[in-house]
């Protein structure tokens, strides 16, 4: 999916506000979830606007693949620094009211997935869950967020 | 049937997610082009995804994008001084090869007690010290000659004062 970015001419700074005005705060909201602190939140969103913008023409801009892509660029890049599962399982403990509807194991199934790109199987070895089971519970948590949001 | 169970698998949330595997990254792209109600409902999951982000979205300070504008200017403006530096030219000429030493190299001005001299000059030297000798040695006799016919004169001029006396 990301392939589409690659070897592109940089981005015209009007492209940059374009970005900026569409996924700035959605970005900064993604990011805060990752780093949970405000400065280096918003020193990382300068960061990978930056260098995403420099990398990514939008060749059709009303593509909502782009957020994901976003999604994608951001989670690889502040991930590189891996953390064990012991540690992601802790600071996902800390509370988001987004994630209210979810129980316990799907706000730790989803975050681990959203926020650190945690695969299925590397999941169902640290929570000691068949590989359905963790499946079946991110669906349940985006069904319930889908549902809670009216969609 | 078979395409809503397909679809109640989890296999769009994988997906949309970015967590899946090569396999099923194919097996969604197969049924996108073959299922348009798979399609539909991946475009939805997709959307909804972005309608969650934005509701988690947090605004960024004032001044953020200005910031983000200075420095891709910056990178844009390096990048097109790295673009006009000219490529060195695979030949040419040493006056070129010179010049271009120059342009590249700042002068320092250095002094030396040593001097290069071509070597044709060696039989020049050589000349010029043998001949010197050949003066130096022909200054000396006619001067002990001259001495010695002064001092001649002398004693005949002692000589002939006595006998004219």
């Amino acid at each position: 999916m990301f392939k589409a970015v690659l070897n592109i001419p940089p981005a015209e700074p009007k492209d940059i506000r374009w970005f900026y005005d569409r996924y700035a705060a959605m970005l900064l909201g993604y990011i805060n979830g990752i780093v949970k602190d405000k400065q280096q939140s918003e020193d990382q969103l300068v960061k990978i606007l930056i260098s995403f913008t420099q990398d990514f023409v939008a060749a059709e801009k009303s593509n909502q693949h782009i957020w994901l892509e976003l999604r994608q660029y951001a989670q690889n890049r502040l991930n590189s620094a891996v953390l064990s599962d012991r540690q992601l399982i802790q600071k996902q403990s800390v509370s988001e009211p987004g994630l209210a509807s979810l129980d316990d194991l799907q706000k730790i199934v989803f975050k681990a997935v959203y926020y650190h790109g945690k695969s299925i199987s590397q999941l169902a070895i640290s929570l000691n869950y068949g590989e359905e089971e963790i499946r079946n519970q991110l669906k349940l948590a985006i069904d319930k967020m889908r549902r809670a949001r009216g969609n | 049937m078979e395409i809503k169970k397909l679809m109640e698998s989890g296999l769009m949330e994988t997906y949309v997610m970015g967590i899946a595997t090569e396999e099923e990254i194919q097996q969604v792209l197969s049924l996108t082009k073959t299922h348009p109600e798979f399609k539909n409902a991946l475009d939805q999951l997709e959307f909804d995804m972005e309608t969650l982000a934005q509701s988690m979205s947090i605004d960024p300070p004032a001044g953020t994008l200005e910031k983000i504008e200075q420095e891709i200017n910056q990178i844009q403006r390096r990048n097109q001084a790295l673009q006009a530096e000219p490529e060195p030219a695979f030949r040419y000429d040493n006056r070129e090869q010179e010049y271009a030493k120059q342009e590249r190299y700042i002068e320092v001005e250095s002094e030396s007690n040593q001097m290069r001299v071509n070597k044709a000059w060696k039989w020049a030297f050589i000349a010029v010290f043998v001949l010197g000798k050949i003066f130096l040695a022909t200054a000396i006799y006619f001067y002990l000659e001259n001495r010695q016919a002064q001092e001649q004169i002398n004693e005949l001029k002692i000589e002939l004062k006595q006998k004219l006396r």
